[in-house]
This record gives structure tokens, C-alpha cells and sequence, in this order.
């Protein structure tokens, strides 16, 4: 008996949105990575067109974070000592893009500068070929002081700005059009606020095709389905038509995960709980990959394992049926 | 337009270009066509001629063709026996001034006569200059700035885009006195604008009286000294274009977009001080290409009606007759006009009060032992009434006590307080008055050891020992108020004017005034029917927890949370125009029994992504409007009674229908159409719409009890309406049953006429 796969018909598409500039393009970047395009739900290729992957992004500090879990620390190593080493770490580590995040502090103590941030964009630009994420520390003055010169420094390689929020966005909007860059639209998961904020960003003169947006989500446990069901119908709106939704998701599962007790606690834990490295790197991977499933197109990762688990979910999933 | 500044415009076009052709000429001739014109730190070549007709000029020769077009631009001067509309002859003129401009800046930098030479002079910050052929080397002494170079360009460009930064203002001529220059400049500077100078009188420029006063001029005081001639005017509207270039994304040639882009989104204006010759004249004619009004210190011919600029396009401020006690004020009150003519949004972003400030003591109590004086309540009497006035009529910040301050009440005493709002605004309406004044509330209740409840003349304020320690009084709230209205309301409110009164007579005249504007709202709104508009508002604020649900907010019945009226809706969607209040136009009324729109139904449709095809503005039976959560009141059919029951949030105890109001949300929210339950606000069960396609009121047999209390009122008024007076007393609360038999039986004991009307399904 054959069994007929009922195939829905939509109305439109993601928009594609190309992040990078090689030499050709004005840039440096050895390469380019687009995402979006798609013209149907995740993954079913047999109902309509895929055109791009979805990519995997590692986030480098500019210096090596006081918080982050000792696994971490473990993974990367010397690496996290210098911005440069550690993107040249993520790249090897086979990331598709770089996502550099400014802390709030320096090393010594004392604010982060825009001095600061302009000679790390460049290190960061000459270690690596991938192309860029720029991302202030999340405190509206702070991240406007460093995201300006940072921009200015990146002039001409169409990085990602970020993160552009509903009460801090005009200035960082601002310097990615006069630098020719993308920007990050983050809105906490709600799908008339995610759109809201595309409508007001594109009315500051930026193009869509220059927009991502981050519906924000939670890890496994921690309100996934919530951001999943937001995602979800976020897209299921694209895909009917809706314009202003149509830009491609960016989510941040690896700063999820990572934050949340059963990765983050090796001790004094229950022993049921069983083996943490384990344990914490399930959480992160399955937290990822189910936002691959709600229709993510830039998930940001933290651990190198991760992000090998996740290409190689991915690649099962886009193989040819 | 004026004929008079059609002719003056055109005849200085036709000057200008005349002398840019010849000194073009003369530099063919002497420095030949190869010879190299640039402005200078610029990748934008000659950036007023590259935006507006794509032209890369790089050399003395390209020039050829920017002089040609500009002769095509030229019109003849308008006899003067004719009489019409000349608005496009000058606006090309104009264009042509500005392309002459341009070319004749640019050939005199070839010259080394830009920037403009002024021994003694020392920039503030400016471009730098590393041509030694301008006498000066690479210092910042002894020129004027000249263009402004593309670094600045790009720094303040971005607070021009971000709004930190409100505008541009191109100065053209002198001021009366040094002291007017001198005060105008601070005025600019203290609102973040930023100022280009340029032009003069008879010689003497607006930036010789600066100097002359000491004032540091240059890119470190946002105030950039251009040269003493109109024609350097042009870097200004150079910086506008490459403004646009930069930020705009648009490319050199599409002069519309760029023109567009400058009316839109960059707030700059001219201010012409000082007799205006042909020249200027031709040169405003250019800015208002731009979308920048022009405003004249002296008695010239205004262009009032908009167009090409948001507001009006030329106004004349003769100094000498601006009210003020001397020129100082006259000044200020100039800059003032500027600012509104062009739409420039003042923001203030710290609300100068000596106690903390924010949402998080909204919720503050002021115990009475810890009080230190009380206005309202049982023993005084306080009121608040905000209303509208007209731009002229008020001062934006001018915040005055008429009467005591509280220094000689008693400690926790009590005195009268009236607290007079005066808003105006371009996009403001009699309307959002009752929807600003609610904000006072919430506005007040911000600052820390302050305590405010209630509205209107039931208002009730206290300020706390601790906060009048610090030094609060009463003063502040108008602080508050002027910070919070521009902060919050930026978008309908332009000036923010505020009257505090204790003095006893006044507080008595104002007090019987607000109350009489109170009573003419109640009936404003009241009076307002669905018929009477032609749009609803939508809400979807709560869809991100009801993703399809989506409000329907008509004058006549309100959101279902209560906190929505349709006038709240209109002043959202003005401030927020991408908001969550969208307005609906009802389009075709399909059935004006039932209340079915065909806007409405297409609005619903989208918005509920496809899930709800049709929505009923009046009915409970037949596609009842959906519900999110957040509903004051649930409405359900009880079947053997023949009517409906509704039944409050607030009571928490059984209904008829066998369940009380937290399972029966369950059934009403969700964005789910249920025929026979419904979620509605408080106040629409007096509407005289309330299910009136079911027929209306006197369906009710059941209510708690708490809204009988609550609207007791309103309730026998629409007991009134619908032609039974003691409507109220038949109808059942939980006091008399929470079961259908005994409801029954209430019913026809009452005689109750539910049960005698049409079936309701």
C-alpha cells in the first residue's frame, strides 16, 4: 500500500540574510554564511525548498569570563586567555561563525572601553577568516559606548551587531548603517513584540536583509517550550505571509544552557543526577537541537563538543531522505 | 507662495549661477579642466552634487555639466502683473543655488580661499586642514572650519539617527546684539542641537559676535563656524545629503530619496537673522528641497501652508515683536519657535526630583505617622486637571506655585492642592485629555516617600518626612509631570506647562472649572456611539499568552481587561503607531443588529492567524468576540432561565452555573469562540450595547453582588434605559443563589422578564 505524504503549500519564505564580506565583497572573511531562505517548516525537504543549513556559532568573550562553568574552562583551555587564540580555537573547532561578546569589565577591574572593544574587533578579524557576531555586554550605555567604535572597526565586513532591544536599539541600528553591517533584534518571546521591534529598526532605514532576529528562549527545563511555541508560530506566520517575520532566528542556547544548575553544579548534587560533563553537555545539545527543530537559523553554542553533536544532528537531518 | 519670495529666490538663482559659471570659467582658463576639486576628509566627492544628481565631480572640468544643470533650473523672474502659484519655479531655483553654491565653494578651495581665513580665530575641534595653500598648516588657528569632515560626519550622524542628538540648526546672518547671538547659541547647545554657522549682515556675521564674546566655536561645542557668507550655507546642506547617504543606505543621484530622507527623519531647520537678501532667499529655497522650514528674525512674506516641509515653510518672527522682557527672552522664545515649527522632540530622560525616582515605588504606602503632610483625603482637598492649550499659549518647563508651600502646615496636616497640566502639542486632542490626566497617577506615584490614589477631584496625595527631608515640595510634581509627559508622550505632547495651586480662591475657581470639564467629558464619551466613528481599534497586547486572541475596542464597548477604552486605544496608536492599538476601519456593516463588520472580520482574521473568521460585536450566541484571560467579568447563558449570568473576578463564590470564575475562565479565555460565554470588561455590561443582538440588559438574571455595589449608579440608570426601573432588584446575586432552581424560582418570583422574552437560542 503507498501511503500519500500530504504536502502543505506556502504562501512565502524566510528572507535570506548573508552575514560576512570576503575580500571581493570589501571585507576580509575567507567566507560568507547565509542563512533563512527556507520555504517551508524545519527540515521537510520534501515539501519545500532548504536552501541553507542552519549555522552554528561559538561565543569568544574578550577576555576570559569570572562566571563560566569550570567545563568550560577545561574545553578551551589557554585559548580563552586571548580573544585572537580563542576564535582561532572555534574556528578549528568548526564553527560557522564567530559570536564575540564584550564583558562589562575589563580584566583589572575596571569598565570596558571603547578603545578597548576597537583593538579586540581587530585581533579577533586577523585571527579568523569566519565571519563575525559583535555583541555589547547588555547594559544599554555600555554596550552603545563599545558597539560605536567596534563598528567602526569592523567597517565593511557586514558583522552582526547586537543586541539591538526594544529600549536600546537606535544607536546600534544607527552605526550598522553607516557601517554597512547586520544587526540583532532581540525580544523577550513574544511574537507581536519580535515583530515590533523589525518593524521599528527597518523604519530607522535598515533593510531586512540586514536583520535577525532573537525571539529569546529558555533551556531544557527552563521554558524551552515556551520560546519554542513563540518560534514556532513566528515562522508558521512567515511562512503565511506575514513580512515583518520573516527574518532569520537567531537563539542563544549555549548562554542558556550553561547558566542553568544541572550544567553549571558538579557538587552537591544528587547522584542520580549521574555524570556531569555528561549531564551538562546533554543539556546544552538537546536544548539546541530542539530549537533546530522550532526553526532556529543561528544557534549560538559554547561548548566545542556541542557544537560537533549539533553538526552532526544536523547533517542526519538535512542528509537526502 | 509668496510671489514676493518666488521673484527674490529666482533672482538670486539666477545671480548665483551667473557668478558660478564665470568664476568657473575663469578657472578653466587659469588653472585648467584636469585641475583636481575636492572638499576636503570626504569620500563623498562634492556631496550636495553627488546626492542630487549622481555626478562624481574629481576635476575643474566635470564642473561643466553641474553649471549646465543648474542653468536648466532657472525660471524666469514672474512679471509682476502675474499671479501664480510659483512653488515649483522656486523650489528649482533653489536646487540651482545650491549646485552654484557648491561648485563655487569647491573653486575656491582650488584657490586656497576655503577655509575661510579669520586671523586670530582658534576652532574648538574642527577638520583638518593639511593643505599648506590656506596659510594655515595643519593647526585649527586663524580659518573657519569649512565642510565638516567624514569622521564627524559619521559621530554625530549616528546621534542624529538615534536621537540623542534632536537636529541641526543652519544659522544664516547676525543678531541683533552679541548678547542674542550669544543666547541663541546656549539655547541650541542646551537642547543637544547641533548649529552651523554661516552668512552675515552688511558684513558682520553671527560668528564675529561670537568671537568677539568669547564663545569657543568648533566640533567640541556642537557649534561649527562655516564661513561669513551665505553661499558656505552649503556644507550644511552637504552634511544633509551625505547624511543620507551614510545612513539612508541610498546611493548618489537619487536626489528624491535623499530629499525624502532629510524631510523625515533629520530635524533641521534655518534661521535667518537679520535682513534677508536675494541670495538668502534662494538659498532657503534650496533647504526647503530638504524639508527645512525656514525662520526669519524679520518682517518677511510667510509660506504657512505645509507641503514640501512637515509644518509651515517660511515664518517670519520679527525680533523686535516677540513678547519678552528683553532680548534675551526674545531669544530664547525664537529658538523656542524654531523648534516647534520643525517638530524637533525635546527628551528628557532624568526626572529632577531629590528622591529616587521609578516604577518600582508605585506601589509605596505613606503610613499617617510617617507623613509629613497630606493633600486630599478627609481633610483637605485635591484635585488634578490637565487640558489642552494652544503652542503659543504655554511655556514648555515653566512650573509655578500660586499660593503657600506646605513650610507652615503642622506636621501631618493637610492643605488644598490643585495641580494644572497644560500639554500642547501638534498631534494632540481634546480627546487624550482624560487619557493623560489618568497618567498622573501613575507618574507621581514613581517618586520615592510620595503616595498617590485616586483621580480628577478625588485625588489624594502625600508626601512622606523622609522625601520632604530631602528637600521635595510641591514644585516637584511639576517636575515630574514635564518629565514624565515628554518621556512617556513624546509623541502627542510638545510642551508641558504646570500650575500648582494653594492659594484658596484660585484653587476654588480652578477647582469648580475641572470639575465642570470632568462632567463634559463623562458626557463626551458617554455620548459617543459605534455609529458615530468610522474606526475601532484592535488590541493585541495579550497575545503573548493568547496568541489568536485579538480585542475588538469600539466606543461602546471597551476592552474586556477594562484598562482599554477606544479613546485610550486612538492616544496608544498615536504614540505607538506600531503598537498594539491598531485602528480598524469598520468598512461595510454587514448586520448592524449583531454587530458584524467587514473590517472588523478582515482585522480579526489576520490577526487571530486565521482562526477566527467572523466576530460579532453585540452578540453572546453567534461568534462572541474572544477572550485572552484578563477579563473583569465573564458573561454565560443559564439555558433554563432563558438569560445570562455575569459574574465579577472579584467573586469567588459558586455560580448558577455550577462553577465558580476560575474554572469557568478556563472556558471563556484562550482565544477560543464559545457561543453562550464570553469575557468582557466591567463598564460594558451599561453599555447599551451589551448583547443587544440577545437582547441587551434584560437578559441578566444573575450578577454578583460586587458589581451590583460597584455600579449601583450606573446600574439603576440602566434599569431606567431599558424601561424597568427595578430591573436591579430582580436580578439574583450569590447572596440569593448560587443554583438554577433557586435562580428559577427568584425569577418568577421577581417576575424577571428573561424568561418571557424570545428564546436565546
Amino acid at each position: 500500500m503507498t501511503v500519500e505524504i500530504p504536502i502543505e503549500k506556502w504562501a512565502a519564505k524566510v528572507r535570506e540574510v548573508t552575514l560576512g564580506a570576503t575580500a571581493a565583497q570589501g571585507g576580509t572573511r575567507t567566507r560568507t554564511v547565509t542563512v533563512g531562505g527556507e520555504g517551508t517548516l524545519p527540515f521537510l525537504s520534501h515539501e519545500g525548498s532548504l536552501p541553507h543549513s542552519p549555522a552554528l556559532a561559538l561565543e569568544v568573550r574578550d577576555r576570559k569570563p569570572d562566571d563560566w562553568s569550570p567545563l568550560l574552562y577545561r574545553a578551551w583551555g589557554e585559548a580563552m586567555d586571548d580573544p585572537g587564540d580563542w576564535a582561532k580555537a572555534a574556528e578549528a573547532a568548526g564553527a560557522d561563525l564567530i559570536y564575540l561578546v564584550f564583558s562589562s569589565t575589563m580584566a583589572d577591574g575596571r569598565p570596558n572601553t571603547g578603545e578597548n572593544a576597537r583593538s579586540v574587533v581587530r585581533k579577533v578579524l586577523g585571527a579568523t577568516g569566519l565571519p563575525l557576531a559583535v555583541i555589547g555586554p547588555g547594559q544599554a550605555e555600555l554596550d552603545n559606548e563599545l558597539i560605536v567604535p567596534a563598528a567602526e572597526e569592523a567597517k565593511g565586513e557586514r558583522v552582526m551587531l547586537g543586541i539591538c532591544e526594544d529600549k536600546n536599539y537606535r544607536t546600534i541600528v544607527a552605526s550598522a548603517m553607516a557601517n554597512d553591517h547586520l544587526v540583532q533584534s532581540k525580544t523577550p518571546m513574544d511574537v507581536n513584540l519580535s515583530k515590533q521591534l523589525v518593524i521599528l529598526i527597518h523604519d530607522m532605514g535598515m533593510p531586512l536583509e540586514r536583520i535577525i532576529m532573537d525571539p529569546t528562549t529558555g533551556a531544557l527545563g527552563y521554558g524551552i517550550e515556551y520560546g519554542y511555541s513563540v518560534m514556532e508560530r513566528l515562522r508558521l506566520a512567515a511562512l503565511q505571509g506575514d513580512t515583518m517575520t520573516q527574518q532569520p532566528m537567531l537563539v542563544n542556547p549555549g548562554e542558556e544552557a550553561w547558566k542553568v544548575k544541572e550544567s553549571k553544579v558538579g557538587e552537591g548534587v544528587p547522584a542520580v543526577w549521574g555524570d556531569w560533563e555528561r549531564r551538562a553537555l546533554a543539556w546544552e545539545s538537546v536544548t539546541a537541537t530542539t530549537l533546530l527543530l522550532s526553526g532556529a537559523d543561528v544557534l549560538i553554542l559554547r561548548h566545542p563538543e556541542t557544537l560537533k553533536r549539533i553538526r552532526s544532528v544536523l547533517d542526519g537531518l538535512r542528509a537526502p531522505a | 507662495m509668496s510671489r514676493y519670495i518666488a521673484t527674490r529666490a529666482i533672482r538670486g538663482a539666477h545671480a548665483i549661477v551667473g557668478e558660478a559659471a564665470s568664476m568657473l570659467d575663469k578657472a578653466l582658463s587659469e588653472k585648467g579642466a584636469d585641475t583636481p576639486v575636492s572638499f576636503p576628509n570626504t569620500a563623498y566627492y562634492l556631496p550636495l552634487i553627488l546626492g542630487m544628481t549622481g555626478r562624481e565631480i574629481t576635476k575643474v572640468g566635470d564642473l561643466q555639466s553641474v553649471v549646465e544643470q543648474a542653468k536648466g533650473l532657472l525660471h524666469p523672474v514672474p512679471p509682476d502683473r502675474r499671479w501664480t502659484p510659483y512653488l515649483g519655479e522656486t523650489l528649482d531655483s533653489g536646487m540651482a543655488t545650491l549646485l552654484a553654491e557648491e561648485t563655487i565653494m569647491a573653486l575656491r578651495f582650488i584657490y586656497g580661499l576655503q577655509p575661510e581665513l579669520m586671523p586670530g580665530f582658534a576652532l574648538a575641534g574642527g577638520t583638518a586642514f593639511t593643505s599648506p595653500d590656506n596659510g594655515s598648516g595643519p593647526s585649527a588657528d586663524g580659518h573657519l572650519n569649512g565642510p565638516i569632515d567624514d569622521i564627524q560626519l559619521r559621530s554625530w550622524g549616528i546621534q542624529l539617527v538615534d536621537g540623542r542628538m534632536p537636529g541641526f540648526a543652519a544659522i544664516v546672518g547676525c543678531a541683533k546684539t552679541n548678547e542674542v547671538a550669544v543666547k541663541i547659541v546656549r539655547e541650541l547647545q542646551r537642547r543637544n542641537i547641533l548649529t552651523f554657522l554661516s552668512g552675515n549682515v552688511n558684513g558682520r556675521s553671527i560668528i564675529h559676535q561670537l568671537k568677539e564674546e568669547g564663545v569657543e566655536l568648533g566640533y567640541d561645542t556642537y557649534t561649527v563656524p562655516f564661513g561669513t557668507d551665505t553661499e558656505s550655507a552649503i556644507y550644511a546642506l552637504g552634511f544633509a545629503v551625505r547624511s543620507a547617504l551614510t545612513f539612508g543606505g541610498m546611493k548618489g543621484g537619487q536626489a528624491r530619496n535623499i530629499l525624502l530622507y532629510n524631510k523625515n527623519r533629520v530635524f533641521a531647520f534655518v534661521l535667518a537673522l537679520g535682513e534677508v537678501d536675494d541670495l538668502k532667499y534662494a538659498t532657503a529655497a534650496g533647504a526647503i528641497n530638504f524639508g527645512f522650514p525656514v525662520i526669519a528674525d524679520t518682517i518677511i512674506p510667510e509660506i504657512l501652508p505645509t507641503g514640501v516641509t512637515t509644518y509651515e515653510h517660511v515664518v517670519s518672527m520679527p525680533f523686535n515683536e516677540i513678547e519678552g522682557a528683553d532680548d534675551l527672552e526674545r531669544a530664547e522664545r525664537l529658538v523656542q519657535k524654531c523648534i516647534e515649527i520643525r517638530g524637533v522632540k525635546v527628551r528628557v530622560t532624568e526626572v529632577p526630583v531629590p528622591v529616587p525616582y521609578g516604577s518600582a515605588f508605585e506601589g509605596e504606602v505613606v503610613r499617617k505617622t510617617d507623613m509629613r503632610v497630606e493633600f486630599g483625603g478627609k481633610h483637605s482637598r485635591a484635585f488634578e486637571y490637565l487640558l489642552m492649550a494652544d503652542l503659543d499659549e504655554i511655556e514648555d518647563g515653566k512650573i509655578e506655585l500660586v499660593g503657600p508651600a506646605f513650610d507652615d502646615v503642622p506636621d501631618q496636616g493637610a492643605m488644598d492642592l490643585g495641580i494644572i497640566v497644560k500639554v500642547a502639542g501638534r498631534k494632540m486632542e481634546k480627546d487624550f485629555e482624560p487619557v493623560l490626566e489618568r497618567q498622573i497617577h501613575y507618574f507621581v506615584n514613581g517618586a520615592s516617600g510620595i503616595q498617590h490614589i485616586g483621580q480628577r477631584d478625588i485625588a489624594w496625595i502625600r508626601i512622606s518626612h523622609a522625601a520632604a527631608e530631602k528637600g521635595f515640595n510641591v514644585k516637584h510634581f511639576g517636575e515630574i509631570l514635564h518629565a514624565r509627559f515628554h518621556a512617556e508622550f513624546g509623541s502627542i505632547v510638545d510642551k508641558v506647562q504646570v500650575t500648582i495651586l494653594t492659594e484658596p480662591a484660585l484653587h476654588a475657581e480652578w477647582l469648580a472649572k475641572a470639575r465642570q470639564a470632568y462632567e463634559e467629558r463623562n458626557v463626551r464619551i458617554g455620548s459617543m456611539t459605534d455609529e458615530s466613528v468610522d474606526t475601532f481599534y484592535s488590541c493585541t497586547l495579550c497575545q503573548s499568552f493568547a496568541p489568536n486572541h485579538v480585542c475588538m475596542i469600539s466606543p461602546e464597548r471597551l476592552g474586556l481587561c477594562g484598562a482599554y477604552n477606544w479613546l485610550d486605544c486612538k492616544a496608544s496608536y498615536q504614540i505607538n503607531p506600531t503598537g498594539p492599538n491598531q485602528p480598524i476601519k469598520k468598512q461595510t456593516n454587514l448586520d448592524p443588529v449583531k454587530g458584524y463588520y467587514s473590517g472588523v472580520n478582515e482585522f480579526a482574521l489576520s490577526a487571530s492567524h486565521q482562526q477566527v473568521q467572523e466576530v460579532s460585536m453585540y452578540s453572546i450566541m453567534e461568534n462572541p468576540m474572544t477572550a485572552c484571560g484578563c477579563f473583569e467579568c465573564i458573561a454565560m447563558v443559564i439555558p433554563e432561565t432563558n438569560g445570562i449570568m455575569v459574574l465579577s473576578r472579584e467573586d469567588t463564590s459558586m455560580s448558577p452555573a455550577g462553577m465558580t470564575f476560575s474554572t469557568l475562565a478556563g472556558m471563556a479565555g484562550g482565544g477560543l469562540q464559545t457561543p453562550g460565554i464570553m469575557g468582557h470588561g466591567k463598564f460594558y455590561i451599561l453599555s447599551p450595547k451589551f448583547i443587544s443582538a440577545d437582547g441587551g440588559f434584560k437578559r441578566v438574571v444573575w450578577m454578583s453582588s460586587i458589581l451590583k455595589e460597584q455600579m449601583a449608579e450606573q446600574l439603576k440608570e440602566v434599569a431606567i434605559r431599558e424601561g424597568d426601573p427595578d430591573l436591579i432588584e430582580k436580578i439574583a446575586d450569590e447572596r440569593v443563589c448560587t443554583d438554577v432552581e433557586g435562580l428559577v424560582a427568584y425569577l418568577a418570583e421577581k417576575n424577571h422578564p428573561a424568561p418571557n422574552m424570545p428564546p436565546i437560542f
